[in-house]
């Protein structure tokens, strides 16, 4: 019954899940990681992004090349704006890092009913990107999964390039490492905030437009990606980067055998027996909290 | 070429600094001397713009640096070194010196500054791949030093440079110091090693709770009865 083509064909599907779940993971860590909190109104931009995508595609009729990278750039802006109004203001005062938990959880929350009044709770079918199928000696892989394992690998490899080798990327890991000795060496670290807020959000952006299709779009999709994306980046250690990418591959693999030899209502409970034996065994995670 | 009037700073309700006046000349080392706790890294700190300042002025070169957001004074030719050195610890001992370069005025030319620097301290060429955090106490001195130099500064600020190193390595440091100073780097030194700094720097302030106390040339300080006794131990 599991025949070799199946055994492989949910190993791709568990590494296409496992890729979105390492973008939207990366995000967070990155925040995590510069920052040093977390932020819960992550998943909206993730829902935002698969929003943007629908609108783009079914209502504006719109062709995918053209629709992908203005919505990720569209909630780019948006997120620059959710930082600069509700982020900044309480960086650095008092009580900030109890504060952005509250603050972003009720912006999530705002954001989701936002998305409620103004497009309904329907859910709403996004059409395959890339139409057909892939077959290769008996296995077949929708041509769409295809693209989602190409972009997220594309995404996460020029994202840590850019981070390795740009003078923005530089700032952003002094900023992360001491936000003071950043400051003596003439960074502007609340912009560098800012900016990553907003590239965090555009990350969480591209696996809400990427999965729009495979996932149907509504108000509350942001919901799970965020649990997801918490588990991964306790498992892969908070901060890390390689643990955020790794984590994301292991559990979308791991659910996606579990739903093959259990059933799916098995999933969610093999991500998170996965997080308490990872935590139990290793409390800092697979990878440590390695910095930027 | 910097000059503080009247400078008064908190630490919440606590007040750290009373009403600093003091003169850095251009091209001299000045130093600023005291016991532990008596507000030099505070001083330092505040100049940066690390610390909120609640009144009196700062001005770089006839410029108010009060006005100038803190990372923005870096542009202005102030560098700082800061106590404990405060290396990027997850980046190469090159990212460290080229993040130094990271302001506009000199990023374009950080190459040939990463170079000079190298040359400077050949240690640091040797080490150029390993991460900071790896680095000794005495590479990590260097590698601090060198980074402030990325910014090519006019005013150059050490804060406890020697701190934790040994008396050797503490020579070659205050050599290095110095000839920093002979390429034309005005520099305002923070030590608590009192006989060290009056026997580099020109002109020395001795400060003590919070307020100058005293302030001369470097060799009348270090013949001074009250620092004698009180800070050399003789």
């Amino acid at each position: 019954m599991f025949t070799l083509p199946i055994l492989a064909e949910q190993g791709v599907n568990g590494l296409v899940l496992g890729s979105m779940y390492a973008l939207v993971a990366t995000g967070l860590t990155l925040i995590w990681g510069t920052m040093k909190m977390l932020n819960f109104a992550h998943g909206e931009f993730y829902m935002l992004g698969g929003f943007g995508t629908y609108f783009g595609l079914v209502f504006l009729g719109l062709p995918p090349w053209l629709v992908v990278p203005v919505t990720v750039a569209l909630v780019f802006a948006v997120a620059l704006a959710f930082e600069k109004a509700i982020i900044g203001p309480l960086m650095g005062r008092p009580g900030w890092d109890i504060s952005t938990v509250v603050a972003t959880l009720g912006a999530g929350i705002f954001l989701q009913n936002f998305a409620f009044k103004f497009w309904g709770g329907d859910f709403l079918n996004v059409p395959y990107m890339f139409d057909g199928i892939l077959r290769i000696g008996g296995m077949a892989f929708a041509w769409h999964r295809i693209y989602i394992l190409a972009l997220s690998l594309t995404v996460i490899i020029t994202f840590w390039q850019f981070v390795k080798r740009t003078r923005f990327g530089m700032a952003l890991r002094a900023t992360a490492q001491d936000n003071e000795a950043a400051v003596l060496m003439g960074i502007p670290f609340r912009r560098i905030y800012t900016i990553t807020f907003g590239l965090s959000a555009s990350l969480a952006a591209i696996a809400g437009s990427a999965l729009a299709p495979i996932f149907s779009v509504n108000p509350w999709m942001g919901m799970v990606p965020l649990i997801k994306a918490l588990i991964v980046v306790i498992l892969g250690g908070l901060g890390s980067f390689s643990g955020a990418i790794l984590g994301g591959f292991i559990l979308g693999v791991c659910e996606s055998y579990s739903v093959l030899f259990l059933s799916s209502g098995w999933k969610d409970l093999i991500s998170f027996s996965l997080l308490i034996i990872i935590l139990v065994i290793k409390p800092s995670g697979l990878f440590g909290a390695k910095e930027w | 070429m910097l000059e503080l009037n009247d400078l008064n700073v908190f630490y919440d309700d606590a007040q750290v600094l009373r009403d600093i006046s003091l003169q850095v000349r251009p091209k001299e080392i000045c130093t600023l001397v005291g016991a532990n706790g008596a507000g030099k890294t505070t001083l330092l700190k505040a100049i940066c713009g690390l610390l909120p300042v609640s009144s009196g002025r700062i001005s770089l070169l006839d410029q108010d640096l009060l006005s100038v957001a803190a990372n923005q004074r870096v542009s202005m030719g102030l560098s700082m070194v800061p106590e404990g050195r405060k290396i990027f610890a997850s980046m190469t001992v090159e990212e460290n010196l080229k993040i130094g370069s990271y302001v506009k005025r000199t990023w374009h030319e950080k190459d040939e500054l990463l170079e000079r620097n190298y040359e400077l301290f050949p240690r640091l060429r040797e080490r150029r791949k390993q991460l900071g955090g790896t680095l000794s106490g005495g590479e990590r001195q260097m590698l601090a030093i060198a980074r402030a130099l990325m910014s090519k500064p006019d005013l150059l600020f050490l804060d406890e440079p020697s701190l934790g190193l040994s008396p050797k390595f503490v020579e070659h440091v205050m050599d290095i110091v110095q000839s920093i100073n002979q390429s034309g780097v005005t520099i305002l030194l923070v030590e608590q090693n009192v006989n060290i700094a009056l026997s580099l720097a020109h002109r020395g302030y001795v400060l003590e709770s919070g307020r100058v106390v005293m302030q001369d040339q470097a060799h009348s300080l270090l013949n001074n009865p009250h620092v004698k006794e009180a800070y050399l131990g003789m």
